[in-house]
């Protein structure tokens, strides 16, 4: 029986983050947060080889302890386990730290066939942890998949590329990131929705990933923000009031005298 | 020691990617600033097809290096990630930059990772101050533009689509080939076993000349559709925020903003759209903005060069209307 | 609304994914299927993947062994986003009710297991041309020939023809003995001689399969006879008396979303510069809603509970249950419309949908003339003279 690890972020439910002001990093420990949602579309994607190929699945996440819901969503959803990569010392890390703590993580629960990611989260949007992480475990990447599948014990990957669509091949294990194009996605399961007050993630550490202090965090991120800056936005036209008919016919002028409207 | 800049330079069957050529418009400054030499360095399978490209006698970079070797003709990102590694590693350049096309997006990590440097996404603006760089981009929360710096070399970055306009250079660049070592390793884990050539050509939405666009001030899903209504009568192009795609009123091809598409037109119409700034670096090279939203403070009100305090439905249903009646 | 009633946290954890599947499979959809008059599998497939076709399965086959009152709750607010979808499934537990209740064990391991996973859906199979009210006038026959039933007949209006893969028929295995003649078999699509007929024009619950299964010379196994021969009838009634409160759980969940759609109209639109539910004849129409459907809720309920809490002789408290929920339904429906004016008879809005869905619960499943002939005669049975 081969494995899957599926890869997902929980993100700030849209409207509920704050950014912290000394280091300008999103404060995850005090948001609400949601399944990243092309996440469920990898989800999906794991469970779907799941059901054609027993493949056992695995879900894990890295984030502050407010991740643990979000997994025990996802274990509702048919995954096999739940992992939590959780340490404060991970705390502000950008894409190269994140993917140095997710290598170490993947390399701990070898050995796997496959790693599937959502192609980007809705919160950074960089895109980048997938193809970053592959790079560190030496490792092919597949991104921007729209299908996967697996026949006479191989991947093929249907991909959008910048000039086509490619159908590309690959050896196991590799990282996948795949596009939320999926037309269905599966509901939670009521069985595991009951028992879910039992199920709890197992937690890994940087005690049990014991990566160098200085590879992590804020410390172990080449990028830092300088500064940040209010983009302003002086009145530069006129602005008009009334009822919705007298400035649908003062739109129409505006339009006519500009040329846009015959 | 970092006196160059890379830019990736996108190639497939003879054609360049044109964000290749719009992010060498800002490299070109930031290299003159800096006094670097900015080099594009494009990766092929045909020595005759590159060099028939014909942007590349005009294209703003110094230099132009290009490597050949069949294996390179979909560009398969681990392939392309030894390559630029190996450049890198005898060059030493300050910066190595790429466009945000989905190629740029899987390759950049990659030598990202095994360079162990940062990569910044979606920059939209750079400054150079006291011989730094910074990278500018959008950021989360409302209006922010945060300045990033990099602490070590090579900076790198992936650089916005459609953010900058394409340039011509004066001067022809050097264009020279690259030869890798007897012994480099052209091998790739990726075998394309089909390609379909994309039949549509670049999204509509980008090079639109008018743009109706619709965001949560819409209130329905229902609402946003008579956008499409209004797009036909105008000739018009129908784009929509994140938050109304996320909210399935619209397709995410018709997204517009950072992670959209980024639109240029000569009119853009926003209703409802607040203007947040995730929006906005999307259409703000907008010729002549129109904003219809119920809230006189918004920032795209401010931003527009005419703008309309109304509840958004109600204009669009009364302008659909009145524009109905005149046939 | 006006009354929480008391629910245990797995019928909330329950109601929440129904309310789930119902807004990201149902909602966006319902409308346009009922425009199309489409059914839809992706719904279907939706709710086995969520377990919910296991909800009154026992659990050694698979299922969750939950009650009447689980699976009423269930179809009520399956109903609230589309009564064709919660029809489609309810129907389904009308086809499985027999092999539960008086199928044999190796029936129950054959069939109970794909059933509760949702791979597998039922129907239910009574009614024929000449025989609606009247089911004992079914002519439907079932031949003994040596290890074989061959059946012939028509079976009319039948819900989720062609769509279930097992379908409960009734036929007459001796026809002189009349309504002592009759079984109950297990057929299967693709039986030899078994077809389904076209597909039926509907009025409403446009969402859900009907079709005529024809019967020629359909040979089945012997070993798909449900109990004894003889038990037809027995089996099918006791079916219906279980069934019963999926109908009044579909007519609640109609009538709240009527109700909410509406009050929610009455309140936004402004009619002679104020909100129409400021005039008393909308507002008393309103009061009148909730009256009606909270007690029809009150009485869906406790025949639920009266049920699961083993009672054996629930005819009459299940025909009730139905024929009041239904009745209810139909009228605040109506009103429903009543009160959005114009807006109600619109197709673009979804009341007039309510209405029409809400007419056939007050036909199937034995119409509400039937169901007051139930209530009738089992209330004469209370007083002795």
């Amino acid at each position: 029986m081969g494995r899957i690890v599926v890869c997902i972020k929980g993100v700030p439910k849209p409207g509920t983050v704050k950014v912290d002001k000394e280091t300008h990093t999103l404060r995850r420990e005090s948001a609400e947060l949601i399944l990243n949602p092309p996440d469920r579309s990898a989800l999906e994607v794991a469970l779907r080889l799941k059901d054609q190929a027993n493949f056992e699945v695995i879900a894990i996440s890295m984030g502050p302890p407010n991740t643990i819901p979000v997994l025990q969503k996802v274990y509702a959803l048919g995954v096999d386990d739940i992992y939590l990569i959780s340490d404060r010392a991970f705390a502000g890390s950008d894409t190269l730290a994140t993917s140095r703590i997710i290598a170490k993580a993947l390399s701990l629960l070898s050995p796997f066939d496959l790693v599937v990611m959502g192609a980007r989260s809705i919160d950074g949007e960089t895109g980048q942890v997938p193809p970053e992480t592959a790079s560190l475990l030496n490792l092919p990447s597949i991104t921007y998949v729209k299908e996967l599948r697996f026949v006479d014990g191989k991947f093929i990957a249907i991909r959008e590329d910048d000039f086509g669509e490619e159908e590309v091949e690959f050896p196991s294990p590799a990282i996948v990131s795949i596009t939320p194009e999926i037309d269905y996605v599966r509901p939670p399961s009521l069985k595991r929705l009951l028992s879910l007050k039992e199920i709890t993630p197992k937690i890994l550490t940087n005690a049990e990933l014991n990566l160098d202090e200085a590879d992590i965090g804020l410390s172990g991120s080449p990028t830092q923000v300088a500064y940040v800056f209010e983009k302003t936005f002086v009145s530069r036209g006129e602005i008009f009031e009334g009822e919705p008919d007298e400035l649908a016919e003062k739109l129409i002028k505006v339009l006519k005298e500009k040329g846009f409207l015959a | 020691m970092a006196e160059c800049i890379f830019a990736f330079g996108q190639c497939f069957e003879g054609k360049l990617h044109p964000a290749s050529l719009e992010i060498l418009t800002p490299l070109r400054e930031v290299a003159d600033r800096l006094n670097k030499r900015l080099i594009l360095i494009g990766l092929a399978d045909d020595k005759e097809k590159f060099l028939a490209i014909p942007e590349l006698k005009k294209l703003l970079a110094d230099e132009v290096w290009y490597i050949i070797h069949p294996n390179l003709k979909h560009l398969p990102d681990d392939l392309c990630e030894k390559v630029l590694v190996y450049l890198a590693s005898e060059h030493k350049p300050y910066g190595i930059f790429f466009p945000a096309t989905k190629k740029g997006l899987s390759v950049a990590p990659r030598v990202a990772g095994s360079l162990k440097t940062g990569l910044c996404a979606h920059v939209n603006a750079f400054e150079v101050k006291n011989g730094n760089l910074f990278l500018l981009r959008p950021t989360y929360g409302e209006n922010i533009i945060a300045k990033l710096i990099s602490q070590r070399l090579p900076i790198m970055a992936t650089l916005a689509l459609n953010a900058f306009p394409i340039k011509e250079a004066e001067k022809e660049p050097m264009i020279k080939e690259v030869h890798l070592p007897e012994g480099f390793d052209w091998s790739t884990k990726l075998t394309i076993k089909n390609f379909k050539p994309a039949k549509k050509s670049p999204s509509r939405l980008s090079v639109a000349k008018v743009v109706v666009a619709g965001g949560m001030g819409l209130k329905s899903k229902e609402n946003f559709q008579m956008l499409f209504e209004l797009a036909k009568i105008l000739n018009a192009e129908v784009g929509g925020t994140r938050p109304a795609v996320h909210a399935g009123w619209v397709n995410a091809e018709r997204m517009i903003g950072v992670s959209g598409v980024s639109v240029r037109p000569k009119l853009y119409l926003a209703f409802g759209i607040s203007g947040a700034i995730q929006h906005t670096v999307g259409m703000e090279g907008s010729e002549f903005i129109v904003s219809i939203n119920i809230d006189k403070e918004a920032p795209m009100m401010k931003m527009a060069h005419v703008g309309f305090v109304c509840d958004a439905p109600s204009l669009l249903r009364a302008l659909l209307r009145k524009l109905k009646a005149q046939d | 609304m006006l009354i929480e009633f008391p629910l245990k946290e797995e019928h909330k954890i329950m109601i929440d994914l129904i309310k789930e599947i119902g807004e990201a499979y149902i909602k966006p959809y319902s409308l346009e299927w009922d425009e199309k008059e489409a059914y839809d599998a992706t719904p279907i497939k939706a709710l086995a993947q969520a377990d919910l076709f296991g909800l009154i399965i026992p659990k050694e086959y698979g299922g969750l062994g939950f009650g009447t009152f689980e699976m009423c709750l269930a179809v009520e607010w399956l109903s609230y986003f589309c009564a064709g979808v919660s029809t489609t499934y309810a129907a389904s537990f009308l086809g499985a009710y027999p092999i539960i209740l008086f199928g044999s064990k190796e029936q129950k391991e054959r069939y109970l297991p794909s059933i509760a996973k949702g791979e597998k859906l039922c129907a239910f199979a009574l009614t024929e041309p000449q025989a609606g009210s009247d089911a004992f006038a079914i002519k439907t026959t079932a031949k003994k020939d040596g290890d074989f039933y061959i059946l012939n007949g028509i079976k009319q209006w039948i819900t989720n023809g062609g769509i279930a893969d097992i379908y409960i028929v009734i036929a007459l295995t001796d026809p002189a003995k009349g309504a002592r003649g009759a079984s109950a078999f297990i057929v299967e699509k693709g039986d030899p001689g078994f077809v389904v007929g076209k597909k039926e024009k509907k009025l409403g619950l446009r969402a859900s399969v009907t079709t005529d299964l024809i019967f020629n010379d359909c040979r089945i196994p012997k070993e798909r006879l449900i109990a004894k021969e003889g038990m037809g009838f027995m089996v099918a009634l006791k079916t219906l008396d279980y069934a019963r409160c999926g109908a009044g759980a579909q007519a609640l969940g109609i009538a709240q979303a009527a109700l909410e759609v509406s009050l929610k109209h009455a309140k936004t639109r402004v009619q002679f510069s104020q909100p129409v539910y400021q005039f008393q004849a909308v507002s008393h129409t309103f009061a009148e809603m909730a009256m009606r459907l909270s007690s029809a809720r009150a009485l869906v309920y406790s025949v639920c509970q009266y049920i699961d809490s083993g009672a054996k002789d629930f005819s009459g408290a299940s025909a009730m249950a139905k024929c009041f929920a239904t009745d209810q339904a139909m009228w605040i429906t109506e009103r429903a419309i009543q009160m959005m004016g114009g807006y109600g008879y619109m197709r673009d809005y979804p009341v007039q949908k309510f209405f029409r869905d809400a007419k056939c619960l007050q036909i199937y499943e034995g119409t509400n003339e039937i169901q007051r002939n139930i209530i009738a005669r089992e209330l004469a049975k209370w007083i002795k003279v």
